[in-house]
This record gives C-alpha cells, sequence and structure tokens, in this order.
C-alpha cells in the first residue's frame, strides 16, 4: 500500500493527516496571517499548535465548541444580542477555540511601546489640568481641548498620588498589511473585556489543554491582584490599611459580568451608587456596622454620572459631593476625573508628538495615518478621498456611527459628506488599515482566516504594568474587519510565549529525592472485599 | 452503635472526600501545569512527587519522568492503583453497600450513580479531550453525597462517625497537597500565577482567600491560610477543629479519650504558631510544622482506630 501511495501524484494523494485543515488553510490574499506564513505553511511559533489541530479534527472541533457553550451558559458568560425583530437574547460569549500566539520578542516590543504610550497620555492630562505646556507650545490646538466634550473644568488644578490619572488603560492595537503594528485608538476611561482575558484562558485550559503541548504560554491570571494593589498604592490612607471598592452603574450595564468579576477576584465589595455616601468630604459606604470609610474607588462609570452636583444633574447612578471629596484628596478615584480628553479620537493624532515632547523619545508604535476633519486642509484631503478612508466620530465608542468608505454605495458617501461638512470638528478620517487575519474555527469546523485586532491591558501605580497578551477581538464573518462584540464580533485566547520552549525533564529521576517523607496513605484496614469472598466462598461449599 | 458500622462509615467519610480531594488537587495541577509562570528559571511540576505523595506507588513508571496526562490517567482512572478517583469512589461504594441501612436511600443512589458512570462511561477519551469535565462530575457528586447527608441523616452516632472520616481525610489531604505543591514553591520569586493560585482555584478556595486575605496568592499566603484560616472550612486547622467536634458528638466519655485529647493539643498549637509568625518564615519552618502536623495527626488516627474501631478489623477474619 505504502508503496502505492508514494506513486500517486501530489495533488490527488489523500490527505496526510486526519483532517489536514492546516494543508488547505489559505490566508486572505494581501493581509498578514498571525499564525501562517503562506498557503499550509504555519509559522514557527504556530507549528506545535497547528499540528495539535490538525489531530483534533474538524467533527471534535464542533464538539469542543458545543461544551464551550454549554459552560459558558452554565457559567452565566453571556452577551445580550439584539435580534432583528428587536428582541433581546443571551448568546455565550463567542470565544474561538484557536488562541492567537504572540511570540516573546514581538511582545516584548509591543509592552515597551504600549508602556511608553501611556506614560505620555498620563502627562498630557496633568498637563491639560495643570500648566497646559504643551498647548503653550503650540504643540496641540487648544481648541482641541475645549472641543472635546470629556474636558472636565471642575477637576482643573487637581493631582490625584502620584500624578497618576490612568491607572486602568488599553490601547486597541491592530497588525496592518506591512506587518507593523498600530495603535487604533486609546482607551484611558474604563476599557472593558480583562474579565474576557480571564475566563478565555479558564475555558481554553478546561476545553482544549492538549493545544499547549509545547508551549510556555504567560499566565494571565495576575491582573485582579495588579489592579488591587495600584488601587491600594493610589489610595490616600496613610497609617490604615486602604479599603478599596468598585463602582458598578447596577446590573442593567453591559458590562455587570465584569464588575462584579474583578470585584469577587479582588475581594473588595462590589457598590453601587445608593451604597456610597458622603459626608464632610469624605467617602462613606453603608454597612451592617454603619458607615465605613472607603479610600480608593474603582468606577465603572462615565464622569457625566458620578456626581449630580458637579456633572449631570439628572443622573441617579452619581453620588452627591463626591467631586469635593476628591478635591479634598480624601478618596482615589480610578481612573481619575477628566481622562477621557486623552482618548478623544482628535487628540489621538497627537500622541506621538506628546511621546517626543513630554518623554524625548521617538514612538515605537505607530498610529494609523488620521486627518482632522476641522481642518480645512486636511478636510479637503480626506473628502476627495473619502471612498477609501475610514470615517469616524470623535467622541464614539463601540463601532457607533464608523463610517467604511470602501464598502459604501454612493449614496452613503454622499450622506456620509453631508454629514462631515455640518459638523467638521466632531469627525475624523483615517487610512483603512489592513487588519491582520488568523485561521478561526467556522461553523462546520475547518479552519479559514478571520480579521483580528488586540487590546492589551496596563496597570498603573507605583509602576506600569501591562498583563501580557489581551484580548484579541476577531470578526466572525468573512471578510469582516467589525471585530465588536456588540456587532458579532468574538474573541480569542491570546498567548504570549515565554523564551524557551518546556524544558525536558532529566532522563532519570530519584522519586525519594524531591519528596517530602509522608507516612503512607491509610486505608480501611476492615475488608469488606475479602469478608464478601469468603461468604461466597462458604455459600459455594454449603451448596 | 456497632464498631464495625461505625469504622465502615467513618472510612465512607474518608474515600468520598479523598475522591474529591484527588479530583480538585489534580484539575488545579494540570492546569497550571499548562502555563508557564516566570521565566524559564521556574520549576516544573514533579508529577511523581504527586503520584508518589497519593500513594500511587505502585503506578510510578521504573525510570524517567511522569508526564502529566499519564500521571492524571493513573491517579483518576487506574482502578488497581488504590490511590485514583475511581478506586475512592469505588471503596466508598463497596462501604455504603453495608450500611445501606443508616445511610439514606438517596446518599446511595447519589453514590451509586457516580460508580455507575466512571465504571461505564469512556472516562479515557473524556480525559483526554479534557480532564476538567470528569472532576467537574465526580466534584458535583461528592457535593451532592455531603448536602444530601446534611438534609437527610439524623445527627446521631453514624453522622458523627460519617464526618469525622471526612474532616479526617480533609486535614490530611491538604497537608499533602501544601506540603507537595506549595512547600517547594516558597524559596521561589513570587511569579504570576503559580501552583498556589491554580490549587486554591481548584479546592473552590479562591474567591475565600481573595476576601480573607489582601494580596497576591503567592506560596506562602496561600500556605498560611490553608493551614490556619478557622474560617474557611477546608483548612487544616478548621478540618482539626470539626474532627473534633464530630468525635466529642459520638464520644460518651470524650473528656478523656486520647485522640480527642491529641486533637485539642494540636489545634492550639497551630494557632499559637499562626501568632508567633507574622512576617514570612524560612521554608524549612513551615515544612517542618506541616511535618508535625502531619504525624500528629497520623497518631490521632491511630487512636481513633484503637479507641473506636479496635473490634471491627479483627471482626473480618472470624467470619466463616
Amino acid at each position: 500500500m505504502r508503496e502505492n501511495l508514494a506513486q500517486i501524484p501530489e495533488q490527488e494523494r489523500p490527505a496526510r493527516r486526519l483532517v489536514g485543515e492546516s494543508s488547505t488553510y489559505e490566508p486572505a490574499e494581501g493581509f498578514v496571517d498571525e499564525l501562517f506564513a503562506g498557503p499550509g505553511a504555519p509559522r514557527e511559533h504556530a507549528d506545535d499548535l497547528i499540528s495539535t489541530l490538525d489531530g483534533i479534527g474538524r467533527l471534535s472541533m464542533v464538539d469542543i465548541g458545543r461544551r464551550r457553550d454549554e459552560i459558558f451558559r452554565q457559567q452565566g458568560i453571556t452577551f445580550a444580542i439584539t435580534g432583528p425583530d428587536g428582541s433581546v437574547r443571551d448568546r455565550p460569549f463567542p470565544l474561538d477555540l484557536v488562541p492567537r500566539i504572540i511570540p516573546a520578542a514581538e511582545w516584548d516590543e509591543i509592552e515597551r511601546g504600549l508602556a511608553q504610550r501611556l506614560r505620555a497620555l498620563n502627562s498630557f492630562i496633568d498637563d491639560i489640568y495643570h500648566g497646559r505646556e504643551i498647548v503653550r507650545e503650540g504643540i496641540v490646538p487648544w481648541q482641541l481641548v475645549l472641543g472635546s466634550p470629556q474636558f472636565r473644568r471642575a477637576v482643573h488644578g487637581v493631582r490625584p498620588p502620584g500624578g497618576i490619572y490612568c491607572h486602568v488603560a488599553g490601547c486597541d492595537l491592530v497588525r496592518d498589511a506591512d506587518g507593523r503594528w498600530r495603535v487604533l485608538e486609546d482607551n484611558c476611561r474604563t476599557p472593558s473585556g480583562i474579565s474576557y482575558v480571564l475566563e478565555n484562558r479558564l475555558a481554553m485550559t478546561r476545553l482544549a489543554p492538549e493545544l499547549f503541548t509545547g508551549y510556555r504560554v504567560r499566565p494571565v491570571d495576575g491582573y485582579p491582584q495588579l489592579l488591587l494593589s495600584a488601587l491600594r498604592e493610589v489610595a490616600p490612607a496613610p497609617g490604615r490599611a486602604p479599603t478599596v471598592v468598585v463602582w458598578t452603574p447596577g446590573p442593567a450595564n453591559s458590562a455587570y459580568f465584569e464588575h462584579s468579576f474583578l470585584a469577587r477576584q479582588m475581594g473588595v465589595e462590589l457598590v453601587e451608587a445608593s451604597d456610597l455616601v458622603v459626608r464632610d468630604d469624605i467617602v462613606y459606604m453603608r454597612t451592617t456596622a454603619g458607615l465605613a470609610r472607603v479610600d480608593a474607588i474603582y468606577r465603572r462609570l462615565d464622569d457625566d454620572f458620578i456626581d449630580p452636583l458637579e456633572f449631570r444633574p439628572d443622573s441617579l447612578l452619581g453620588v452627591p459631593g463626591l467631586i469635593r471629596a476628591y478635591r479634598a484628596g480624601t478618596v482615589a478615584l480610578a481612573n481619575a476625573v477628566g481622562t477621557g480628553v486623552a482618548d478623544d479620537k482628535a487628540v489621538y493624532s497627537f500622541v506621538p508628538e506628546m511621546i517626543r515632547y513630554y518623554l524625548g523619545e521617538e514612538p515605537l508604535l505607530d498610529n494609523v495615518p488620521t486627518y482632522l476633519l476641522g481642518d480645512p486642509e486636511q478636510r479637503e484631503h480626506a473628502l476627495s478621498r473619502l471612498g477609501e478612508l475610514v470615517v469616524k466620530p470623535t467622541n464614539e465608542s463601540g463601532g457607533k456611527g464608523v463610517f467604511i468608505g470602501p464598502q459604501a454605495t454612493e449614496e452613503e458617501l454622499e450622506r456620509q459628506k453631508r454629514l462631515v461638512l455640518s459638523a467638521p470638528e466632531r469627525w475624523i478620517a483615517q487610512e483603512l488599515v489592513r487588519l491582520s487575519t488568523t485561521p478561526t474555527v467556522t461553523p462546520d469546523g475547518s479552519l479559514a482566516p478571520r480579521h483580528v485586532d488586540l487590546r492589551p491591558f496596563a496597570v498603573y501605580g507605583s509602576e506600569l504594568r501591562i498583563v501580557p497578551g489581551g484580548l484579541t477581538r476577531v470578526a466572525l464573518s468573512e471578510g469582516s474587519m467589525i471585530v465588536n462584540s456588540s456587532r458579532g464580533g468574538g474573541s480569542k485566547d491570546t498567548w504570549v510565549l515565554s523564551d524557551g520552549r518546556p524544558e525536558a525533564v532529566p532522563g532519570s529521576f530519584d522519586p525519594s529525592a524531591n519528596l517530602p517523607e509522608m507516612p503512607a496513605i491509610p486505608h480501611s484496614s476492615w475488608t469488606g472485599q475479602e469478608q464478601q469472598q469468603q461468604q461466597a466462598r462458604t455459600e459455594r461449599r454449603g451448596r | 452503635m456497632l464498631a464495625r458500622i461505625a469504622h465502615e462509615l467513618y472510612w465512607i467519610g474518608r474515600y468520598v472526600a479523598r475522591a474529591d480531594d484527588t479530583a480538585r488537587m489534580l484539575d488545579g495541577l494540570f492546569r497550571a501545569s499548562l502555563q508557564t509562570p516566570g521565566g524559564p528559571e521556574s520549576s516544573s511540576l514533579p508529577w511523581e512527587a504527586v503520584m508518589a505523595a497519593l500513594g500511587a506507588t505502585d503506578a510510578l513508571p521504573a525510570d524517567g519522568p511522569v508526564g502529566a496526562d499519564e500521571a492524571v490517567r493513573a491517579l483518576t482512572l487506574d482502578a488497581q492503583s488504590p490511590a485514583s478517583v475511581t478506586a475512592c469512589v469505588e471503596r466508598a461504594r463497596e462501604g455504603t453497600k453495608r450500611v445501606r441501612d443508616v445511610v439514606s436511600r438517596e446518599m446511595w443512589q447519589a453514590l451509586n450513580t457516580l460508580y455507575l458512570e466512571l465504571d461505564t462511561s469512556d472516562l479515557g477519551s473524556a480525559l483526554r479531550t479534557g480532564p476538567y469535565s470528569v472532576y467537574a462530575y465526580v466534584r458535583e457528586r461528592c457535593a451532592l453525597w455531603w448536602g444530601l447527608a446534611d438534609e437527610t441523616m439524623l445527627r446521631d452516632q453514624a453522622y458523627a462517625f460519617l464526618y469525622a472520616g471526612r474532616h479526617a481525610e480533609g486535614a490530611s489531604m491538604m497537608l499533602r497537597m501544601l506540603r507537595i505543591t506549595i512547600v517547594p514553591q516558597l524559596d521561589e520569586r513570587p511569579a504570576e500565577g503559580g501552583p498556589a493560585a491554580a490549587l486554591l482555584q481548584a479546592i473552590g478556595g479562591l474567591e475565600a482567600f481573595r476576601r480573607s486575605v489582601t494580596g497576591p496568592a503567592d506560596a506562602y499566603p496561600v500556605a498560611r491560610f490553608l493551614l490556619f484560616e478557622q474560617a474557611y472550612p477546608h483548612s487544616v486547622a478548621a478540618a482539626l477543629e470539626l474532627l473534633h467536634a464530630r468525635l466529642t458528638d459520638a464520644d460518651a466519655s470524650y473528656r478523656t479519650a486520647a485522640p480527642l485529647l491529641r486533637l485539642a493539643r494540636l489545634r492550639a498549637e497551630l494557632e499559637f504558631h499562626r501568632g508567633a509568625a507574622q512576617g514570612p518564615e524560612p521554608a524549612e519552618k513551615l515544612a517542618g510544622l506541616l511535618e508535625h502536623v502531619g504525624d500528629e495527626l497520623s497518631e490521632a488516627d491511630d487512636e481513633i482506630e484503637h479507641r473506636y474501631f479496635e473490634g471491627a478489623a479483627a471482626h473480618a477474619h472470624v467470619v466463616t
């Protein structure tokens, strides 16, 4: 048989592997694929993973997918989606079973680039609410800052402990067709998704442990502790063990799962507005033993809502007097008030300049080329190429209001043009990024390239620390580049590898050498089985 | 009550607890082995040590290291090895069969279903695709068993001995877990997501730890928590306390009972030690304490056998 097989021409030979997914996998033309260098040719760091996947096979993948949905549904890790008929339905959070792999050296670069960027953004926020040096130098136009709906006059001159504003930050990164990483946007308010990073990893180790064979994957579950230590470090509680709380708008919030997840993982209280009260510029929470002082609040709601006395007076979610307490320095808020000014999409285009200005360094991560439509010259250029560009509103998130030129009809183009012209400063235009792809399981269990981005998470306390990896979001339909989970995107476990391979254990070993001396495991001395056998014998004899 | 019945119940309690703890420990260790904390210098898990400590010495290969898959298989499925989860469940079921008149029908059904499931389903392939599902099932069934015991059993001597067995096993398994997985980590640089955190998660104590201890789930604080924390029911200290309480329930003259005196002294010693050690201690000191507690516990074990079950063992040989 073997000889015969060898004579069959290459293309007719039956698939060498069980399913041979990888041999037929074709990366999308014109995009970088994270795991494949060419058709059927895995990159070096993906070699083991791909052959394990081939061994598992298509049908088993479908099976594992079913188990995943079951586990996620049981654990309540679901996502509310609105169907076409307007009904809201819970579906299991869509975790794709093929992890995304980032080699150690590449992660080092990303990590350094992110740290640099976040330091600069933090300095920018401090500057904007104090000396405004960068404005006076003429680097960032003051109009732009003032025009941002996230600029908060109320905190002018307030410097939180350590001068840290963005305690929790994330940047959305993408890999362009030239293989370079670019920052798509910054998240300096309340970036969400970290709970999915941890839950995805847990699920992967349970669902498909064999995929980890041959890899040294860096764990991610240190995040809640990083966050807790950062919050304790910035809490103004000299001589006391600081009390930290997580503040959620409530169970109706779409990220409530994450809020409760973080509170549980940090072992702190999850509070709502009605649990907090301010007396004499000090924040307390209502407990069964009366009021207890709160020193640091990780708040998961926007500035607008946190204090009806300062911001939106109609906010029912806020705590009256909170900003007074914050100004008095008796409580730390994470993130600080007013950080949204740094993740404004118009401010974004100035980040490389900020890095040069505040840090005196060249940016390690690129921006996506961006045009401010408030600027007549840039607007003219952008409008002439509208069909090639992506247009975004400056202060929306979750992919809302994004216009993608190459996919738009003539009519939509015209409409977008009118929208831009009616309020140019509320829009930016960006060059289209050709998001990289990575093999993703399709409903029938085979692999196909799908576009991905990456959202790493950083925690900034006494030092800046970044969790290895982050949330990889994936567009689940072919060709789509919309990765937002609210719009049908999924996610992937993201592996950052340690240097080197798992070390082989030396051939011989001595169990007693690495074992503490322990008493033998005791067993029941009453041997019932013996008795049964004897009984059986007796019965036979009696017969 | 009959010494034989008391003995049987005590060991049923032990085997159910042992099956549960073994499953949880394997789940945690296996998961920890998939990810690599820290740099390349951090040690990988010695599965031989785990197997030896759980009493699976006969399943150890004569030479060469044991891989995670191999160890997990031997400690879960190998019915020949008395240490495996399957063997523990089988023994507990055999025992329950002989005391059907004492335990409730529902308890018997819960355990019998677990046994039959382990016996008939294709565990080998389930274990290959993911040990988690197997362990989750064992955990659920064991929890059901104890829940039913709480709901349906009369609080008499039978209940006391069943639970005494459970807590004796709980304390002893916890000591073993600490000695195999955590003590070797004490001298290492604390790293993200080590076996200590994975173990805590597997035994279901991570949330309890977070609420009770501020700071990362590194080897030393986890060891302290699992050894001393009275408020956490699976800590060694709490298990000793509960064991003492159940034996007190069962013993008419508990004030002079040797095992009870020893357990009371051991509890006091732990509490003293906890108070004395505020900062991190050298690994040897903690290892020494664990060894001492382990020794005392096996002494107490012998005394329990002697005081309550003396007649039972001899009985086995008289039946003809």
